[in-house]
This record gives C-alpha cells, structure tokens and sequence, in this order.
C-alpha cells in the first residue's frame, strides 16, 4: 500500500500524472510478478497542503508525494536553481533533462533528499515559460516603469532594476487582482494563463525568454523506498520516467495550444525585441551569486546547473555562474 | 478493522466525547490521534500527524486574516458603530412585532458588507444584540438564535473569504462570486426577517411571551448622525477592494484601522477599551482556530480513512442526473457540515465535483453559491456548529448552554434549506447580477 | 469560571503570569499584523513600494498568535465545550463528575504533549538549519521563532491543563464548582 500526497488538486497537470500515468504504469510493469502496489491518492491538501508534501513524506504519513522544491526553498534550497537564474532557457525538455539527471548525480542535489528522509524518484515538475502579461502593451522595459507587476516569491527578484513595483502574489488571485487595479501586470506561464481567463484581463503578452523552471518531482519516503524489493524499485523510476516525458510532451501541447486560444480570443502576443531583453538581463542585481553564496555547496550546483545549460545548447543572456 | 469503519468509529467518538464535555478541540484532536494510531498502527505516526497539522494548518495567508477581520468586527462594536447600526435598523422595525430580531438580521446584513468571516459577525452581534434582546424580553435561546442564524450572511453578502476559496479552487472570477452572493443574501435576509415577525406571532413560548418594542424613535437627525459612520467604513472598504487599492483579503487590516479611526474621531474609543479589544480578540482568535487546527486534524485522520473520499465518491458517480446529483451533492454537504469545518468541507467536495460537473455544463459561479450556502447551514449545526462555539465563546454567560444555542439557531438553519432550494430551483437569484 | 488565583500556590501563580505574557505577545502581534498590511497597501498605492513578504509574514504571525493565546482561552473559560450533561452529572454525583474532568483533562495532557512532542523536533531542525520562509535575495525570515512560540503555546497549555486537575483535588470535593 501506497498513499501518494499532492497539496493542489488534481486539476493541475503534476498531480493528474500521478493517476493517469504513474500509477498505471508501475500497475502494468508489475504485473506478472510476485508483488504488487495498492495506490492512494490524497490530493488538493486532504493530508498535506502545498508546501507541506515533503514533510508529510519524510514523516512516512504518505509514502509517495509531490515534493514541491519551489515552496521549500530552505529544504531544498540547491533545487531551486533555475528561479535564480532567469534568461537561461525557455525549452521545458531541456531543463526537465537536465534537472532529472541533476537530481541523480549532483551531490549537492542528493543531499537535499538525504537531510530530509526522502528518496527522489523521478517526473520533473518543470514550468514552462515564464511571461509577462499586462494590461498596457510593452516594448521597451520603460513601458514597465512604475507599473505594479505581480510575481511569484523568487521571480521577484526578476523585476529588480526594471522599473516595475514588483508585488509578491499567487497565481490563483492574480485574475481578480488585475482586474480591480491592485496589479498591472503579472509574470506568469502560458499554461496557468490560459485557464485562469488572465488574458481577458492582461491582454499583453510579451515573451521575454525569462525562461522554463524547476518546480519539484515526485519523491519517497526513504526507509519506504529503501525497504522496496528491487523489482517494485525499478518499476517506479522507470514508471516516474514515463510520466516526466508524458507531462513534458502533454505540457509543450498545452503551450501551444495555450497561445493558439490566447492568440483567438484577442489576446496580442509579441517576442520582446532583443534590446529589451538585453537591457533587462542586464540591469538586474546577481541575485544568483548572493542566493548560491547563501548556501551550502550553491556555487558548486550554480556553476554546475549553468555549464551543462550551455552544453546542451543554451545561450544563457547572462552567465550567473562567471560574474 | 478496515480504516473505513476506524473513520466510522471516530466520527462516533467524537459526538460522544462533545457531549459528555470534552473540550470541542480536545475531542477532535483525540479522534485525530486515536484514528491515526489505528488505521496506520503507529502511535508515533499519529503523533508526527498531530505535529505537522498544528504547525502548518492555519499557516496560510488566508488564515492570517481572520483575527484582522475579528477585530474590525470588535472594534466596530466597541466605538458604537456596531450599535448606531443596530438602533437604525431597529428604529425601522420598531412597530413590527419581534422588530428587535429583524434589526438584528437587518443589521447584521449591513455589516457583512465589511466583514469577510462569520464568526466576526457572530462574535460583534453577540455582543451588541444578545443583551439589548433579551431586556426586551426575548428568550435567551431565541436572542442567540436569531444571532446565531443571521451570522451567516457575512460569508454570502461579499466580501466572503469563502467565496474567495471557491474562486481559488475552481478558477472563476472571485468578483463575479462577489456579485452572484448579494441577490441570495438579500433574499436569505428576507427570509430570516420574516421567520422572526412569524415566530414572534405564532410561537411565543420560543421567542418569548411579552416583547417590547426597542428604545424610542430616533429622530431624523439622529437617524443620519448614527447611519454615517458604517456608511462611510462600508464604502471605504467595498470601494477599495472594486478601485483596486487592496484586495478583499487585505480588508480586514484596511477595515480594523478604518473602525478604529473612526472609534477615536467619535472619542468612543481609548486607551484602556482598545486594550480590552485587543485581548478579546486574541481570545476568540486563539479559541476559533485552535478549533480549527483541530478540525484540519480531524479531517486528515478522515481522508486516511477514506469515509469522506467514499461519500464524495457516493455523489459523484451516482447517475441521478444533473438535478439529482446537486441534491445528492448538497445532503452531503450538510452531512459533512455537522462534522467538518467550512474550508475543510470545500477542499475536499469541490474538487471530487469539478471534473464531473465541467462536462455537464453546469454554471460553476452558480454552483459556487449553492456550495457556500450548504456549507453555511453546518455553522449552525451540531455537533461541530462554528457560529454557535463563537457565541458561546463571546458569550462568556454559563446561563447559556451550547444545545440552547443549537436549539435557538435551527429554525435559521432550516429557512437557510428553503433558501437553497429556492436558488437550485431558480439560479437566477445567484446569476441575474452578473 | 476564574478562579481567585491568590489563593494558589506559587508554581500556579507563576504559571498563570507566563500565561498572561503569552497572551500579551499574541495581541501584539495581531496589532503588528494590521500595522504591516495596512503600510503595505498605503505603500503600494502611494509611494509605489510595497512592503517585501507580507503574506509570508502572515503566514508565520497567526500559528503563533493562535498558539500563544489557547491557553489564555483555556484559563479564560473561552475554550469551546458542552457542558449541560458534565454540570447535571457534577450536581448529583460530585466525585463522578470530578472523575470524568480530570479523566478528560488528563486526555488533553496527552494529545497536546503529543503536539509537542512532534513539533519538538520540527523546531530543532528548523533552528539548526536556518530554514526559512520566502526567496534569498527578496525577503526571507526565519521559521523557528515560530516553532519555538508553538512549543511555549504547548507547554503552557498543556500546564494549565495540569493545573486545572491541581486545583480540583486541592479545592477538595465539598465546594461547589
Ligand atoms: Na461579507
Ligand atoms: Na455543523
């Protein structure tokens, strides 16, 4: 028996892989053999709210879970990498490839899991391109200027020395927010954009490369996993597997198809000229040295996570790693 | 033992341990603890459980805001804003029989346009009308009764931290929620308001046998002098939440300095009072939420054992069709009420729903009304009733008993069951606004 | 319900002024909480500048507030319980209503010693960790402080839980409740 954790409900696509994906696969690779796993799902915060899925996994009150780095950024501080380092790469495959293999061989990464009881498993919760949505058009970073944008905790950072008042805010509010006034403007992803109706309200949408994220991956209960016969082990990560190239693909489609429905319902979309874009990486503080001298082993992974960035092919506007 | 039948077990306990005494939370906490130990047959599991629930449970921005929203509610009660309120409500009812409860309900509709939670308004009226009531010759039970049942329109009348949750959960526009909630709290005020009027007439043991009228007429100048202060708290904070300078969340903050500015411009207000509203509100803050902490507990120990999952299961595979399943949906829903806290309810039904509702075509703006009003009646009902802890919290009078109070508010609880069906059957009432 | 406490021993006495300072902290912090959103929407609005990780501190404030308040609730008489059956059943059988508080006071002990001794280690790690709420290099505060309130907050109530047997078995069973 198996309890699986998610703090958001399954309408949201890292916890919907769990049941149309994950669960089956490991249900199909076992069969035949002498064992098998009996799934439970409690998602939408029923026994560990957002936030909360590492610690109800490492307490062994579920064994399987969605550990969300992004909204544990002291647990698993090196996990959060990428939101420090914007402009790197706007390809969800790239950084959902490298983020898992990071997760495997990156001592700093590892210890992560190992302070905190839990075992990585697999799927990347990658996060597509983060965008800006605004109710004014934007062509040039002074368009930004005194405009109050909405942002998620560490894409704040992201909105220093543009001109912007940048507001921490949270994605299901954002709707609201900028309808009343409270925020111009929000950086958000594709994605979310679409089914939260933000274009109705921030019909501006302006792709400025800040780049696809790392948010978590599913994770086990170490002395659970650790008490697994190799069998059922492998059939996980080989079933985690499947289910990161799943949402990975079933992602890519929903971004475009995201655009594609943004773009008819009136929605006007434009790439930011490469000035704008140079101006904005440039004028921001390194918020990634300060975060990576902040923690143990940071510009290990910071320098790590940027060299095979590069190697696979990304042309980071900045090189974080070097300043 | 299968944990279906622990789950079943536990919620047994639970009504047992309540009424023979137990502290609410105490109770919840217990179950919680022994549930777990028993489905996952680790005390110490249980423990971390118990441990991670009261760390993290109400640490959310949301959460955050009840005390705020309590202490505008207290400090509009203190500075005599809260009771300007109540006496022109009242001077317009006078002549009615049991005009005094319809000021009640009149009055609290007015402030639930400030407030975002319930039990700020169960707590203020508690203390405003409850008195004034009973001087005139109202029951006890009736007085907390009315109290008790008119509480509710602070989650439906916007702003509502309720309606907030939904719009998170299923993604529709937390303004049109807003506007969707005044037509059926308008109409549940009706309604209240008439149920006083007809149970002061026909059952006078309930209500009480000889009610006088409220204090003398209010002449028009004082009409204006005691209606201008919550006026202008009303607009300050519906104008600022539909001009964008805060969100309805942000309010309450915005809302406590507004009461507590106006309290000193009408040097109603001092040193000393403020104190004492300061300590008040912790009191009831810390007794609501420690009961909510404990409620989460419980409602984790729950969904370990899979009863409220198979319950929503029950409703959202029976094929009823549309009409069927809402009403299946909406007895669940009271079931849970009598159990499960507000938020708790909604976190665990609305989901389930969702993916069987998209397909039908159903207005989730509507379905979100119907949803807080369901959930709105388990404030009122015991064993687990939050409207009626906060009263007898506030209450502080051991003359009153919690089943006084649960007697007193279930002819609320059942105008609020017209109320539903009168929205199911005619979703215009929700829906003509927007 | 409040008990004239001059007649009781020191430890109570001690007990109930840490009680009473909880409780002052708790109000402050409610007070700091309106201070800090009203200041972050004044700022945001006027001056263009929000203030950095309210809804983080929020977040952090209102575990605290509750936890350092409950037992103020308890000793206040302001904890939710029905009391109809206890207080019929203490009227007539003394001895068998007094048995059953304590037997339920005695449960309290344990489920809250349970918090705390779940949180104890939550604190721990949290302490020497240095983990925090909110991102490097925007805002962060630490967690622990509020972990440590949680475990006062605990052991308080959980004291005056104790305290309330204390007092029942000292008042003896001839007074009335
Ligand atoms: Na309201
Ligand atoms: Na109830």
């Amino acid at each position: 028996n198996a309890t699986i954790a998610a703090g958001h409900p399954p309408v949201f696509r890292w916890v919907k892989m769990l049941d149309e994906v994950f669960v089956p696969a490991v249900n199909t690779k076992l069969e035949g053999t002498d064992h098998s796993v009996n799934f439970t799902g409690q998602y939408g915060g029923a026994i560990a709210k957002v936030g909360e899925e590492l610690e109800a996994v490492e307490a062994g009150l579920a064994e399987l879970g969605t550990c969300q780095a992004l909204f544990d950024p002291a647990k698993m501080a090196p996990q959060n990498v990428t939101y420090y380092t914007p402009f790197v790469s706007d390809d969800v495959g790239k950084v959902s490839d490298l983020m898992h293999r990071l997760q495997l061989e990156d001592a700093n990464m590892q210890t992560s899991y190992d302070n905190n009881g839990v075992v990585y498993v697999g799927a990347p919760i990658v996060i597509d391109d983060y965008l800006l949505m605004t109710n004014f058009p934007v062509n040039s970073l002074a368009d930004l200027e005194g405009q109050k944008i909405g942002a998620p905790g560490a894409a704040l950072n992201w909105l220093e020395g543009t001109g912007a008042v940048g507001v921490s805010g949270n994605l299901t509010t954002y709707y609201n927010e900028i309808k009343t006034g409270v925020f111009d403007g929000v950086i958000v992803f594709a994605s979310a954009a679409l089914p939260g109706k933000l274009f109705e309200v921030a019909p501006y949408i302006t792709r400025a490369g800040l780049g696809a994220q790392y948010a978590g991956s599913i994770c086990a209960n170490a002395d659970w996993w650790d008490g697994l016969p190799a069998e059922v082990q492998t059939a996980m990560t080989e079933a985690a597997a499947e289910t990161g190239d799943w949402y990975v693909s079933n992602l890519e489609a929903a971004v475009t198809g995201a655009f594609e429905a943004m773009a008819g319902a009136g929605a006007t979309i434009t790439d930011a000229p490469q000035d704008m874009r140079d101006a904005w990486a440039a004028g921001m503080d390194n918020a990634a040295k300060a975060w990576a001298e902040g923690i143990p082993g940071g510009t290990e992974v910071l320098s790590t996570y940027m060299e095979e960035m590069r190697a696979a092919g990304a042309t980071p506007l900045r090189d974080w790693d070097k300043e | 033992m299968t944990p279906f039948e622990i789950g079943l077990m536990a919620l047994g306990g639970m009504g047992v341990f309540v009424m023979a005494g137990m502290y609410v939370p105490i109770a919840l906490i217990l179950m919680s603890f022994v549930g777990v130990w028993a489905i996952k047959g680790s005390p110490l599991l249980a423990a971390k459980m118990l441990g991670l629930a009261a760390n993290d449970a109400i640490a959310s921005y949301f959460f955050g805001v009840v005390p705020l929203f309590v202490l505008m509610g207290f400090l509009v009660s203190e500075s005599g804003i809260g009771r300007d309120a109540f006496d022109v409500a009242n001077a317009m009812f006078r002549k009615i029989k049991g005009g005094l409860g319809v000021g009640t309900v009149a009055a609290n509709a007015i402030f639930a346009a400030v407030t975002g939670i319930s039990i700020a308004s169960a707590a203020v009226f508690t203390k405003i009308a409850v008195p004034e009531m009973r001087r005139h010759g109202y029951t006890s039970r009736f007085s907390v009764g009315v109290v008790a049942g008119s509480s509710v329109l602070g989650m439906l009348i916007p702003p509502s931290l309720l309606l907030i949750l939904y719009g998170l959960l299923t993604e529709q526009s937390i303004g049109d929620l807003f506007l969707a909630g005044i037509g059926p709290g308008i109409l549940l005020s009706v309604f209240f308001a008439i149920g006083v009027v007809l149970m002061a007439t026909f059952t006078p043991k309930f209500t009480g046998e000889t009610l006088s009228a409220g204090d003398e007429k209010l002449t028009g100048r004082e009409l204006i002098r005691k209606s201008v202060p919550l006026t202008v708290l009303i607009l300050v904070v519906l104008g600022g939440i539909y001009a964008g300078f805060f969100t309805p969340v942000e309010a309450g903050a915005v809302g406590a300095i507004g009461a507590l500015i106006i309290g000193l411009a009408k040097r109603s207000l001092n040193l000393a009072a403020l104190w004492r509203v300061l300590v008040e509100t912790g009191l009831v803050t810390a007794a609501v939420c420690f009961l909510i902490i404990a409620a989460q507990m419980y409602s984790r120990m729950l969904a370990f054992s899979g009863v409220p999952n198979a319950f929503g299961q029950m409703a959202a595979t029976a094929d009823l069709g549309l009409m069927g399943l809402i009403l299946l949906y909406v007895l669940v829903v009271i079931l849970m009420g009598m159990i499960l806290d507000s938020s708790s309810i909604m976190l665990i039904l609305v989901p389930l729903m969702l993916p069987i509702l998209n397909p039908m075509g159903v207005d989730l703006i509507w379905f979100g009304i119907v949803t807080v009003v369901a959930i709105e009646i388990g404030l009122l009902t015991p064993p687990f009733g939050i409207s009626v802890y906060v009263i007898k919290s506030t209450l502080d009078d051991d003359s009153i008993s919690l089943s006084d109070i649960f007697l007193g508010a279930a002819p609320f609880a059942l105008m609020m069951l017209m109320c539903l069906a009168l929205i199911i059957a005619f979703p215009v009432i929700a829906t003509g606004l927007l | 319900m409040a008990l004239a406490s001059r007649n009781d021993p020191a430890p109570l006495r001690a007990l109930d002024t840490c009680t009473q300072v909880a409780n002052v902290v708790g109000s402050l912090l409610i007070v700091a909480l309106v201070l800090l959103i009203g200041a972050d929407v004044l700022g945001r609005n006027l001056f263009s500048a929000p203030i950095s990780g309210v809804p983080e501190m929020v977040k952090l404030s209102i575990v605290a507030i509750v936890f350092l308040q409950a037992p103020q609730a308890l000793k206040a008489g302001r904890m939710t319980r029905s009391d109809a059956l206890i207080e019929r059943i203490t009227n007539r059988f003394p001895r068998l209503g007094g048995a059953m508080e304590t037997l339920f006071d005695m449960l309290a002990v344990t489920v809250v010693g349970a918090i705390f001794y779940a949180t104890y280690p939550i604190f721990i790690k949290s302490w020497s960790r240095g983990d925090f709420v909110g991102a490097a290099g925007d805002f962060t505060a630490p967690t622990w402080p509020v972990k440590l309130m949680i475990l006062i907050g605990a052991a308080l109530l959980l004291l005056q839980f104790l305290a309330r047997i204390a007092r029942r078995y000292m008042r003896g069973a001839h007074d009335p409740v």
